[in-house]
């Protein structure tokens, strides 16, 4: 099917380059290496109100890992090691409801992810794929128990997420036939959460807290003497990990300490944690991803901060 | 009762007058005429609702090769329109392109023997018009008929309150992309050349008379009996750059921002060496960056738009037109200002655009080239005017030189 409203490619379609280092299996060895400590997470970069035409708008960007660091400054491989997510994130409203529209007493959310072409390993489509559809399920579930919505009865507010650069959901040099499940997509979400937190405060959305989200993950040390040893990690970036057993992402809200969203994938249950740890695999887990929410709260309320500064100093 | 009456009355006129930012939403039209045409006797300069002068731009900076899935990438902030560009180079095989077999042995001997010719190097488009004339129509030949550069301009981003994000491109963002398009065509910025990706079949350890009949071919007019000797190297496949931008945020003149952001990408655009695998019977790459190369684009054209206001829009409708009269310039009454770079407000307030596409020949040094110019909606601009555009376009051409090239 030909898209008519785009400027489309040869008809035949391309393929995308294949790499010579890639055929070959590749030394585990090349793999990147996490060099943060288990409970350290990434530096965050946070910013609102950087489109002005918006209500409100956040840019959120990670720091990039070691590896990608490394091949920036000095680049040797086309290949990049792993990626750091970058989005902005904008709010249009609230604004009236169409005419059309069913009456509503409370504010209507309306919550649309997109990737860029350019934002994954492989191109995007222009059009909505279904993870991007379920991303922006699972980000309205998570700003919906924040927002006080019958202060604005009748009316719609639009949060639009533009991924410019994802997380990798495994390492590339991964073997193409190995099915492991995209745990970038984790990642991209706690992003998606505080950056539209963010975005949604800067637009002055009455809402009863911040909402800062979080990752962990319970990782399998590839040279364990017996399987199901897992360690919990912090802010995982898929392409350090050789194998994730099980990953959550949490919506967080510090001040009432409250979960608005809760996203757990892989099995957790046989995951028996080493360091002395008895707790659950999943109850480790959650409280794992809420302390990452806790440490990316700190620069939430930070960005925050400044916005509601530049406001009243403007005014 | 005297005393309340007269606090009063200086208590009123500040409950009728309006802050300036509500005076610019209900009398858009007023508010950036009352600007430009301040009062004589105030002495003030003629400055738009902005702060800018008629014909200053915004504020610009660019960065560029910060995404990292990209072959090459770049940020243009234009004030407070960013445009964010990816480049993303894909193979397109010629087994996938239906008609390649047929259009290359239409296309003749005469390419083959030139393609012989050129095994040494790239020569430049100055030494040797003729062959750029050649090559011209070759480049245009692959580049526009098979589709090598695939622009396409994304406003669902939610820059603006007017684009919903989800639906089909708007009719902007689809008129943008086009924009875009026909400029890479007709400015061939990107060469053919670069593009091409060859392969020379071996000849069996007859390198050496290779070599002698690849010299004879290029002064005298070899016969058919050489040519069978040395097999010619054939292309085998092409890249196809995919040029996506993303209007991260919209406050007037679009084009401008994106055409910039697509040059900066294009620019910082490195494709990985790659060459015909014959064991396997496809394209292989190498991941070194040092194999890498750079496009070599011809020429760096920047685009400058304009917008006309017009103080009394409808006087030219009503205007008594005598033929062969001696018409007065209207200049003399200064009624209209031709705006540089416009915001979103001033793009909402008047009809006529101009868009210029210059380039400065040998590296800024020589002339100005106009590569597109662009005129529409109303007759304001004549060409008096529009020379003065271009010198203006050639001034923001340097500015913009200098931005682009330290990012």
């Amino acid at each position: 099917m030909n898209d008519r409203r785009r400027v489309n490619g040869p008809p035949g379609g391309t393929r995308p380059p294949v790499f010579q280092s890639g055929l070959q299996s590749s030394n585990p060895s090349d793999r990147p290496r996490r060099q943060r400590q288990p409970a350290e997470l990434r530096k965050i970069f946070l910013k609102t109100g950087l489109i002005p035409s918006a209500s409100g708008s956040a840019y959120l960007e990670f720091e990039p890992s070691a590896s990608l660091a490394a091949n920036r400054s000095n680049p040797k491989s086309m290949i990049p090691p792993s990626s750091a997510l970058k989005l902005t994130c904008t709010v249009h409203g609230p604004k009236p409801l169409p005419r059309s529209a069913a009456y509503s007493p409370n504010l209507v959310l309306t919550t649309h992810v997109k990737y860029a072409p350019f934002a994954a390993r492989r191109r995007k489509g222009h059009v909505r794929d279904s993870s991007e559809r379920d991303l922006g399920v699972h980000l309205e579930t998570a700003l919906r128990g924040a927002i006080i919505a019958e202060r604005w009865p009748k009316s719609g507010l639009d949060i639009t997420i533009t991924i410019l650069e994802a997380e990798d959901d495994r390492w590339w040099g991964e073997p193409p036939d190995s099915h492991d499940a995209s745990w970038g997509i984790m990642n991209v979400l706690a992003g998606c959460i505080t950056a539209a937190s963010a975005a949604i405060a800067d637009a002055r959305i009455d809402c009863l807290d911040l909402v800062a989200g979080g990752v962990a993950a319970i990782t399998e040390d590839v040279g364990a003497s017996h399987s199901g040893s897992g360690r919990l990690m912090l802010d995982t970036d898929p392409a350090e990990h050789a194998s994730i057993l099980s990953a959550c992402v949490v919506a967080y809200m510090p001040a009432r300490d409250e979960i608005t969203e809760l996203w757990l994938k892989g099995d957790s249950s046989k995951a028996v944690l080493d360091d002395g740890d008895s707790r659950q695999g999943h109850d480790a887990l959650i409280d794992g991803a809420v302390d990452a929410a806790r440490g990316s709260y700190s620069v939430l309320s930070e960005a925050v901060k400044e916005s509601i500064l530049n406001a009243v100093a403007h005014a | 009762m005297a005393t309340p009456t007269a606090s009063a009355v200086p208590a009123a006129p500040p409950s009728l007058s309006l802050p300036p930012s509500q005076f610019a939403r209900l009398q858009p039209h007023a508010y950036l005429l009352a600007h430009l045409s301040p009062p004589p006797a105030s002495n003030q300069p003629s400055i738009r609702a902005n702060g800018r002068a008629p014909a200053q731009f915004r504020v610009t900076s660019a960065n560029s090769g910060s995404l990292t899935h990209t072959n090459g990438s770049a940020v243009v902030r234009v004030g407070d329109t960013t445009a964010v560009c990816g480049v993303r180079a894909e193979i397109l095989h010629t087994d996938d392109i239906a008609s390649w077999s047929v259009s290359q042995a239409s296309s003749g001997n005469t390419h083959k023997r030139r393609r012989l010719g050129d095994l040494g190097g790239k020569p430049t488009e100055e030494s040797d018009d003729t062959y750029a004339d050649a090559q011209d129509d070759e480049d245009r030949a692959h580049i526009q008929d098979l589709n090598l550069l695939v622009p396409n301009l994304s406003l669902s981003t939610g820059c603006a309150p007017g684009f919903t994000p989800g639906a089909p491109p708007s009719s902007l963002a689809q008129s943008l992309s086009h924009q875009i398009l026909s400029l890479l065509h007709t400015s061939r910025l990107v060469r053919a050349d670069d593009l091409r990706i060859w392969y020379q079949p071996p000849n069996l350890g007859r390198e050496d008379l290779e070599r002698h009949n690849e010299d004879e071919a290029m002064d005298v007019d070899a016969g058919p009996g050489a040519a069978g000797l040395s097999k010619p190297r054939e292309i085998k496949a092409f890249w196809v750059l995919y040029i996506d931008v993303m209007i991260i945020s919209l406050a007037g003149n679009p084009f401008d921002a994106a055409w910039a952001s697509v040059l900066a990408a294009l620019r910082d655009t490195k494709l990985p060496k790659a060459w015909w695998d014959i064991d396997n019977e496809t394209i292989l790459c190498s991941d070194d960056v040092s194999q890498a190369r750079k496009l070599s684009l011809r020429g760096f054209p920047i685009a400058s738009s304009f917008c006309v206001f017009d103080a009394d829009a409808a006087a030219a409708y009503r205007a008594v037109v005598i033929p062969k009269a001696d018409e007065p310039k209207r200049r003399g009454f200064k009624q209209t200002w031709i705006l540089a770079d416009p915001d979103g407000y001033e793009e909402g307030l008047s009809q006529e655009r101009a868009c210029l596409v210059v380039d400065k020949e040998s590296n800024g040094q020589g002339k100005t080239v106009i590569v597109k110019m662009e005129k529409h909606g109303g007759w304001i601009i004549d060409t008096e005017d529009l020379r003065q555009l271009v010198s203006m376009s050639a001034q923001r051409w340097d500015e913009m030189k200098q931005i682009l090239e330290q990012c």
